[in-house]
């Protein structure tokens, strides 16, 4: 039954177009349409982590930039976040006065959004899915508030603070971890309660 | 030997995969589910998990980002 339907997907599917026959060429598929295996994610997150690392001069982070975007958002709209304690050190006036060129995080960021919609096109699986219901929405919002105030609270964010933080053999990267944990258990069941359909 | 599908379309992970398991629990063994779904992360954790607990399964990409994968109990 299931080879009747691959058979059928497949026979429906003409392959003129040269694009399309690129698409269906076997170490096409694996490189760009096939999800990479976990180590394999892995390897590469080390290495750009290194990369970072040395071009930067400092850990990977994610979330840091947000603050400084959300930042320089105020700033256009009169506000004065030099002025904040968050940005009192010399390096926070200088991320306030560089803005946003002059920031590798922001780069960085721009760079993971652009990456991976270039990958998404690659693999011709790019699609806009629209919003499931209430339950879905509201979930999205309140976590992402929860997410970014504790995202700040902490300093960094699963990236910033637990995987630049453990490899850089820091213990508040494994205190990190075991509170990502615990908001992991809370988290699951709360989505198992309330988001999934009985 | 019955038939089932659940739309996962516009889902999340990990939804996709725990409405699959609990879908899952109500079938009898040889009955086919047909889950249709359109995160890419679903096609690699549903497999992953279905295979673990001994089902046959295969996923097809049915349109540009969507795929039905089916699942033999």
């Amino acid at each position: 039954m299931t080879a009747a339907i691959s058979a059928g997907v497949k026979a429906s599917r003409s392959i003129t177009n040269p694009f399309a026959r690129l698409g269906q060429h076997d170490l096409y598929k694996k490189l760009l349409k096939e999800p990479l295996t976990y180590v394999t994610g892995a390897v590469l997150l080390a290495i750009l982590q290194i990369s970072s690392f040395a071009v930067l001069g400092k850990g990977w982070g994610v979330t840091s930039a947000f603050t400084n975007w959300g930042a320089w958002i105020y700033q256009a709209f009169g506000g004065d976040p030099a002025s904040w304690a968050y940005f009192a050190s010399e390096k926070g006036q200088k991320t306030i006065s560089g803005g946003f060129l002059q920031d590798g995080g922001s780069i960085e960021d721009i760079g993971v959004v652009v990456g991976a919609l270039i990958a998404i096109l690659l693999a011709s699986q790019f699609r806009i899915r629209g919003i499931s219901d209430k339950r879905q929405l509201i979930g999205a919002i309140l976590g992402g508030l929860f997410m970014g105030y504790g995202a700040r609270m902490a300093q960094g964010c699963n990236i910033g603070a637990l995987f630049t933080g453990i490899s850089a053999l820091s213990l508040s990267g494994w205190v990190f971890f075991i509170f990502l944990f615990l908001g992991a258990i809370i988290g699951g069941k709360i989505l198992s309660t309330w988001l999934v359909r009985k | 030997m019955a038939e089932y599908s659940i739309d996962c379309k516009g889902e999340a992970c990990p939804v996709p995969l725990l409405n699959t398991e609990r879908k899952l629990d109500e079938l009898d063994k040889g009955d086919t589910l047909i889950v249709t779904v359109d995160h890419t992360c679903a096609i690699k954790n549903i497999p992953e998990w279905s295979r673990l607990h001994g089902h046959n399964v295969e996923t097809i990409e049915i349109g540009t980002g969507v795929w039905a994968i089916v699942i033999v109990k």
